[in-house]
């Protein structure tokens, strides 16, 4: 009898234990609704600077008549850029340069995770996590930014200046482990590196992206591995007979 | 002889009238009870129901109650107060006069009948708001 | 498919250049849309039966021809195709794999499986998807016992499913949303079908539902903190294929089969839009629209489908006799009769009737009849008209009819505002205008149409201007296949409506094409075309100018006529079934039958006699409104020679044959009264009485009794309040 109870709770506690372990379905960080903040509410105004009122004229005129909503993702990019983020009387702005209802904005300002609907710091530091970075080493990485912030993923520092995020692949694996900071890669990291390229930004300056062991672009190290001596002529390695 | 001819019938009836106090006693009993019945009275309530028993009658018809001239027709079985009910079911066969065991607190509340189908009745008001709302109309002329 | 971004980019650039621009990019469209000739049929096979399609049908529409249904959640007939459900997923002999049957078009000679086993097994594959994010709360689900989901998964789902997962980690779970009064919103159970998106956008002309986020956190909803305010908003109710748009009202009130379904007519607005009226235990529970193509196509305002509880507040449950006190009291039909049929004789002939918004057709019959026989000629409707333009039946009616308006392009709009004085006409325009190219116009004050118009202003002269052809909009209308000038009734009430009725009737006569009456009033009240057919006179003034001595108010609740314009001594009947306007002046109150309650037939804007059939009885001593009158013509001594409902229809055919072909319309000739008018259009601003939401919900007895009705008006008062608070940070 007692055993009997025992191996039930046992059974039970084992469920729980399950339960604990199994991966669940991660749902993203970002809220798809829109919550009115005091850093991001309909009555923030939001006007594109006389530079970029040109640069709306530009993105404009190269999409024909009819089809101007075309221009959305760049101008909501252009907003971004613009901002830091993207605020949602942004995307009333550009809902009414483009002559959209609201709603057509907010599913294209929602879909694209590069958008970024949370106030975000000046530099904001996209570490990839994908499977060729994490082997190369990007959880050092990613662990390097979070203690020189002292901040977690997604968070972003006091002073508006950092946010951490953590993407997928950003397409350059051959320079494995790497981040985006804003537009720019750096490749090739150490956790030094990235401590070096932090304090730069820290104090404002810009370290020059790219990989940071030496190499120019995606080339291997040192000398070259294959292809190395001159091209052979036409009719190498074939059969005497052809 | 007497038995066959039915006269010992007939000395029976006569001996109920007699018991009934006269013939016009024995017809209003008849009317209020449908039955005219002789045993010998084994109590009286506080109420002024009169509970007999007749041994001659068989069982389920040998105790019965004569209830108090005032309720008239308007009698019903639930006027039997509790002390006398175990009685008139059978559940015992001491009347309560005669039974010493029976409690007798003080908080024992009177007796009361069932007064389903009266006036007084109990009916549960209704928790539904109805259907359609009437209009009220206002006081005086516009 | 909409034309929103086409011609709204367009029309807001708004110099000339551009709008040569789009006129040009409208007529290349309008070529590319009309074929030469009709294109040859292709033979395609359904589970092996040969169909002849026109090319460009889908595999679900060939499908559908020879009575295939196909599951689908994401189709809808008259939403744009948006494929994403995968649900129609058929085989197609010689394609690798399922195609999506509502969007892929047929190729000829193709063998379209729809029921082979890779068919079920993708429809089943899907069904798995769909329920893995579904929660099983149907026991909890209003929609249960009426969802398609429901119903597929048992018809093509499988009885399990391979994701254990959700065992372990549950489902998704997504915020419920705040969208209004009426729709109620458990956004867990959506599927992401978008009908509702589809519909609020290309239907309603309110673009606040969308999609917002990808992948598993796709939600559907405002984005931001907005309620779905519109006319037409519980249509999404009946478009959710789940129960993730529920009608809130109705929510935790009955189950589907509990239900007794009656088909009848709506009487709110003068569309005359067919409903199912859903009773249980005598009591109107909800109301959906019912499939007429002619008239509401299978939407529902939502004043028409929510003001149903208005049927059970405010109600006239007994007779009622004003006592020398001057309080109206309850008393039996006799004492009330007698009461009424007293102050008849004493009036000796000076009686009057007004017929409001809501009577039926046979209540106008026999109270004139009786009237009549009373020796009074005065019956009149309370919504007024042009004098001496009721003979001709094409002066008020919509001529160009509902369905027609469709294929209309281009429209005048003079007074009226089609989107609350009748959505449902407003929803043929928007479609129009969505796929006809229609231009509009219109004068009045600015309102919102849900599509881009023209407002050329408020003043009466301009009407003036238009139809001497002097106008800019002239042109358009004269170059125009089918125009069409629409004129709201209300305007017609002015001092100059008949005026501006023969301006326009005469300009119609230009416009006149072959088989298409460019003349159209837009009537407001579902009695009114009815009264005015069988012969009422126009306006509650014709009965107050008469001062009678007994005065009948049929459904009259406009409140157009108070106790002041009346003689002192004038014995006022209310005839009805709310205790509102009417019955407040009233010296005797009968109580009569809402138009749930009773079979009547009611004309609509277009001329279409349409019957309303009982689902319920009426409340207490109420009864059917011509029964009354046929009670009181006995008690009076001039019995009206009808018994029943047949025979009072005979008498209705003798007087207006046309009224009782029900559902058919009668084609009426040229607007244009009889004798001269002057067409003299004294200036001054129209006006609408319609003009935003928050008048639409409120226009007559019912919907003034109903809560939900008054839970709309403050809805949108609330989200006015916060936009203007907003604003007035902003600022």
């Amino acid at each position: 009898m007692l055993t009997n109870c025992a191996s039930k709770t046992l059974a039970a506690v084992r469920a729980n234990i399950r339960a604990i372990a199994t991966s669940s379905a991660r749902a993203s960080d970002n809220l798809f609704v829109h919550r009115d903040t005091p850093e991001d509410n309909p009555n923030i105004p939001f006007e594109f600077t006389a530079e970029n009122k040109k640069r709306v004229e530009a993105i404009l005129s190269i999409y024909p008549e009819g089809h101007k909503r075309g221009a959305m993702i760049p101008l909501l990019d252009l907003a971004q850029r613009q901002y830091g983020w993207l605020p949602i009387s942004a995307m009333h702005k550009v809902a009414e340069i483009l002559q959209l209802p609201n709603m057509r904005v907010y599913e294209v300002a929602t879909f694209y995770t590069m958008f970024m609907r949370k106030p975000t710091g000046k530099y904001h530091i996209q570490v990839c996590t994908t499977t060729p970075c994490w082997l190369r080493g990007s959880d050092d990485i990613l662990e390097t930014c979070k203690k020189q912030l002292g901040i977690g993923v997604g968070d972003t520092t006091k002073d508006r200046k950092f946010t951490i995020s953590e993407v997928e692949c950003l397409g350059a694996c051959v320079n494995a482990p790497m981040v985006a900071i804003n537009d720019d890669y750096y490749e090739d990291l150490t956790s030094k590196d990235m401590q070096d390229i932090l304090n730069d930004l820290k104090a404002d300056k810009i370290s020059p992206p790219g990989p940071r062991n030496g190499r120019f672009a995606s080339e291997p190290k040192g000398e070259p591995t294959s292809l190395s001596e001159e091209p052979k002529g036409p009719g190498f390695g074939l059969q005497a007979g052809l | 002889m007497a038995k066959f001819l039915g006269i010992n019938r007939l000395t029976k009836l006569f001996q109920m009238v007699r018991e009934a106090g006269g013939l016009k006693q024995a017809y209003l009993k008849l009317y209020r009870n449908d039955d005219l019945k002789i045993g010998t009275l084994v109590g009286i309530d506080k109420y002024g129901n009169k509970y007999f028993e007749n041994p001659y009658y068989f069982y389920g018809r040998n105790r019965w109650i004569e209830f108090a001239p005032h309720v008239n027709m308007d009698y019903d079985g639930s006027m039997i107060p509790a002390e006398w009910y175990g009685w008139m079911h059978y559940k015992t066969d001491l009347p309560p006069i005669r039974d010493g065991c029976r409690p007798k607190y003080k908080w024992i509340a009177d007796h009361s009948e069932n007064l389903s189908g009266t006036k007084e009745a109990y009916y549960p008001y209704s928790t539904t708001p109805n259907k359609v709302e009437a209009w009220e109309p206002k006081a005086k002329k516009q | 498919m909409i034309r929103a971004p086409l011609v709204k980019a367009l029309g807001a650039l708004g110099s000339p250049t551009h709008q040569m621009a789009s006129r040009a990019v409208r007529t290349s469209a309008m070529v590319a849309q009309t074929p030469a000739k009709a294109p040859e049929k292709i033979e395609v096979f359904v589970d092996d039966i040969p169909v002849q399609v026109v090319p460009g049908t889908t595999v679900l529409q060939a499908a559908a021809q020879i009575g295939v249904e196909i599951p689908r959640f994401c189709y809808h007939e008259r939403l744009a195709v948006a494929g994403n459900c995968r649900m129609c997923l058929v085989e197609v002999e010689k394609s690798p794999k399922p195609v999506a049957a509502c969007a892929m078009p047929v190729m000829k000679g193709w063998r379209i499986k729809t029921n082979s086993d890779l068919t079920r097994k993708a429809r089943e594959g899907v069904m798995e998807f769909l329920l893995m994010n579904h929660p099983l709360d149907c026991p909890i689900c209003d929609q249960g016992g009426e969802c398609d989901l429901q119903d597929q998964a048992m018809a093509f789902g499988s009885d399990r499913s391979r994701f254990t997962d959700i065992n372990y980690t549950g489902k998704r779970a997504v915020e419920d949303k705040d969208i209004g009064p009426l729709v109620k919103t458990i956004m867990t159970r959506c599927i992401h079908c978008t009908r509702c998106v589809r519909f609020a956008s290309e239907i309603a002309g309110v673009d606040d539902l969308g999609t917002t986020g990808r992948g598993n956190d796709m939600q559907i909803g405002t984005y931001v903190e907005k309620l779905f305010l519109t006319e037409l908003s519980g249509n999404v109710i009946d478009l959710c294929p789940v129960g993730a748009l529920t009608n809130k009202p109705y929510s935790f009130v009955a189950r589907p089969w509990e239900i007794r379904k009656v088909s009848s007519i709506d009487v709110l607005d003068a569309v005359g839009s067919n409903i199912v009226v859903s009773t249980r235990t005598n009591e109107v529970l909800r109301i959906l629209p019912r499939e007429n193509e002619d008239v509401n196509e299978e939407w529902l305002a939502d004043k028409s489908r929510f003001a149903c509880d208005g049927l059970k507040r405010q109600r006239l449950v007994a007779p009622m006799v004003r006592m020398p006190n001057g309080e109206l009291q309850a008393v039996e039909w006799e004492g009330a009769l007698i009461a009424v049929a007293k102050a008849i004789k004493a009036a000796g002939g000076q009686i009057a009737g007004i017929s409001g918004q809501l009577a039926d057709l046979e209540a106008q019959v026999a109270l004139k009849d009786l009237l009549n026989r009373l020796g009074s000629e005065v019956v009149a409707t309370e919504q007024g008209f042009i004098a001496g333009g009721t003979d001709n039946r094409a002066n008020y009616l919509l001529n160009s009819t509902i369905a027609g308006l469709e294929e209309a392009d281009a429209v005048l709009l003079v007074g009226t505002n089609p989107r609350y004085e009748a959505p449902l006409v407003n929803t043929r325009l928007r479609k129009a205008y969505v796929h006809n190219e229609l231009q509009i116009a219109s004068i009045g004050p600015k309102i919102d149409l849900s599509y881009d118009h023209e407002n050329l202003g408020a003043d009466a002269a301009l009407v003036k201007d238009v139809c001497s052809g002097a106008h800019a909009f002239s042109k358009v209308l004269e170059g125009a296949k089918k125009p069409a000038i629409i004129i709201g009734a209300d305007l017609l009430e002015r001092a100059d409506g008949a005026a501006i009725h023969a301006t326009v009737a005469e300009y119609c006569k230009k416009l006149k094409k072959p088989n298409w009456n460019p003349f159209n009033v837009l009537q407001t009240n579902a009695a009114q075309v009815g009264a005015l057919d069988v012969g009422y006179k126009a306006g509650a003034q014709t009965a107050v100018k008469a001062q009678p001595k007994v005065l009948f108010l049929l459904n009259a609740d406009a409140g157009k006529v108070t106790r002041e314009q009346l003689p002192k001594d004038c014995f006022v009947v209310y005839i009805g079934s709310h205790g509102d306007n009417g019955a407040s002046i009233a010296d005797a109150v009968l109580p009569g039958a809402a138009y749930t309650e009773k079979q009547g037939i009611y004309v609509n804007t277009e001329g279409r006699p349409q019957q309303t059939l009982p689902g319920v009885s009426p409340p207490g001593m109420a009864r059917e409104d011509w029964k009354i009158l046929r009670a009181l013509s006995e008690v009076v001594g001039k019995p009206l020679p009808y018994d029943n409902l047949d025979e009072l229809r005979n008498r209705l055919e003798d007087v207006a044959p046309h009224l009782t072909r029900l559902g058919q319309l009668e084609p009426a000739g040229d607007a244009g009264a009889a004798g001269t008018i002057s067409k003299s259009i004294g200036g001054g601003a129209i006006d609408i009485k319609l003009k935003e939401l928050r008048d639409y919900f409120m226009t007559d007895a019912i919907s003034r009794a109903s809560p939900t009705m008054a839970k709309c008006i403050s809805a949108v008062n609330k989200q006015q309040r916060e936009n203007e608070a907003k604003q007035s940070v902003a600022i």
